[in-house]
């Protein structure tokens, strides 16, 4: 399809020369020209049509999906939850604690909403676990007692977007502090290593 | 703290729930479905004109984006993407509907439909302006149907919904010129019609 293809009249006048200019008045040419009132008289009318039916379909409740459809599509999505991989809080001979990756996200996004002027996006966590960072020992996990000390350690990436506006650095560090004590004190292991990028600013 | 984490703060810009959605926070998910649910159905039942089909295609569209959600690379890219399956999956049935059969509408649909947007609007008109608007929508609507799907799609894309021309072309898979033609015919084809209704 080119260009070429858009509608002309006998004059030479292209159909969307004539529907951009409907609300202006009319080109001298177009004053003489019976073809381009009859045009510009049929778009404005169209126009004009365009606009109600947009409107009506806006307010209109019968142009609406009944109103279990949204709950039909939770319900196919929560059988598919992502909840990313599981981080070992904590290992004793009474059993383990695990958290999903997920839910610590949740933890740390809740945290972030205590800081004005950004808003959390993605989020990622590292786990290094306390096997490894127990060092090059062998002695298996899960045999290291109840400290919580020897838990895993974290590295978390979270994308922000921020206020336009608002001091990125101090913000940041407000957010990497608030981070750093909501994780210890909800599940009971250090934040370790907290990475934010500035990924975008957002419209206030 | 339930399957969904806490609640977002009600300000959150939309690439941020987009963002979220893509963690798998089923809270932003919902949030973007109550979004576009809504969208969705207007363009489906405008490209189908049959209820049941449009729901369908809102239901669909929304569930493979929860699967496809991870790879998006741009979070300001939700919008124009949802928009595009949609309105691929109806282009898709409407192309298994004509091998069977031509285009079937639904007119107990319509009828309901046109009358209870006439009331929707009608509170601010006199029966006079009543009367001739509903005309001219149920002229309109009559002429959008007649118009080829591709079309159909390119009409209500720009003028329903105010999508981008590059957002469309890349729907139509045409360039942004190609849908600028489209849309001129579209509007041609219409205020010509529509000069035959008096």
């Amino acid at each position: 399809m080119a260009l070429e293809d858009i509608p002309r009249l006998g004059c030479g006048r292209s159909i969307d020369r004539i529907w951009g200019t409907i609300d202006r008045p009319p080109t001298a040419h177009e004053e003489q020209c019976d073809q381009c009132q009859t045009a510009r008289t049929r778009l404005r009318r169209l126009s004009k049509a365009t606009r109600s039916l947009r409107e009506s379909d806006l307010h209109n409740p019968t142009m609406e999906p009944r109103p279990g459809i949204k709950n039909a599509i939770m319900d196919v999505v929560r059988a598919k939850v992502r909840r990313g991989s599981r981080i070992l809080l904590r290992s004793a001979d009474n059993g383990t604690t695990e958290i999903s990756e997920q839910a610590l996200s949740s933890l740390i996004r809740s945290a972030a909403a205590a800081i004005p002027g950004v808003h959390s996006r993605r989020c990622r966590i590292e786990i290094r676990s306390a096997a490894a960072s127990v060092a090059d020992e062998d002695h298996p996990t899960g045999t290291t007692g109840t400290s919580t000390n020897a838990g895993p350690r974290l590295i978390i990436n979270l994308r922000v977007a921020a206020a336009p506006g608002i001091v990125i650095p101090r913000t940041v560090e407000a957010l990497r502090h608030e981070i750093s004590n909501a994780i210890p004190a909800s599940v009971g292991i250090g934040a370790g290593t907290v990475n934010i990028t500035v990924e975008d600013l957002y419209d206030v | 703290m339930g399957d969904h984490g806490p609640g977002f703060e009600p300000d959150l810009d939309e690439g941020s729930i987009v963002a979220r959605a893509q963690d798998g926070d089923l809270a932003a998910f919902e949030h973007l479905v109550l979004t576009y649910q809504y969208r969705l159905f207007r363009l489906a039942y405008r490209m189908l004109n049959d209820r049941g089909e449009a729901e369908d295609i809102v239901q669909e569209t929304l569930t493979t984006s929860w699967r496809g959600l991870p790879m998006l690379a741009d979070v300001d890219a939700f919008g124009g993407w949802i928009y595009r399956l949609a309105t691929n999956k109806c282009l898709d049935l409407l192309r298994k509907r004509s091998s069977h059969a031509e285009n079937i509408i639904d007119l107990e649909d319509m009828d309901t439909i046109a009358e209870a947007g006439c009331r929707a609007v009608s509170a601010a008109l006199d029966p006079a302006q009543e009367a001739e608007w509903s005309a001219e929508q149920d002229g309109l609507t009559a002429l959008l149907n007649a118009l080829p799907p591709a079309q159909r799609a390119c009409w209500l894309l720009r003028e329903m919904h105010g999508r981008s021309y590059a957002e469309i072309g890349v729907t139509l898979k045409i360039t942004p010129a190609a849908v600028r033609g489209t849309l001129a015919r579209a509007r041609h084809q219409i205020a010509e019609g529509m000069s035959q209704w008096r």
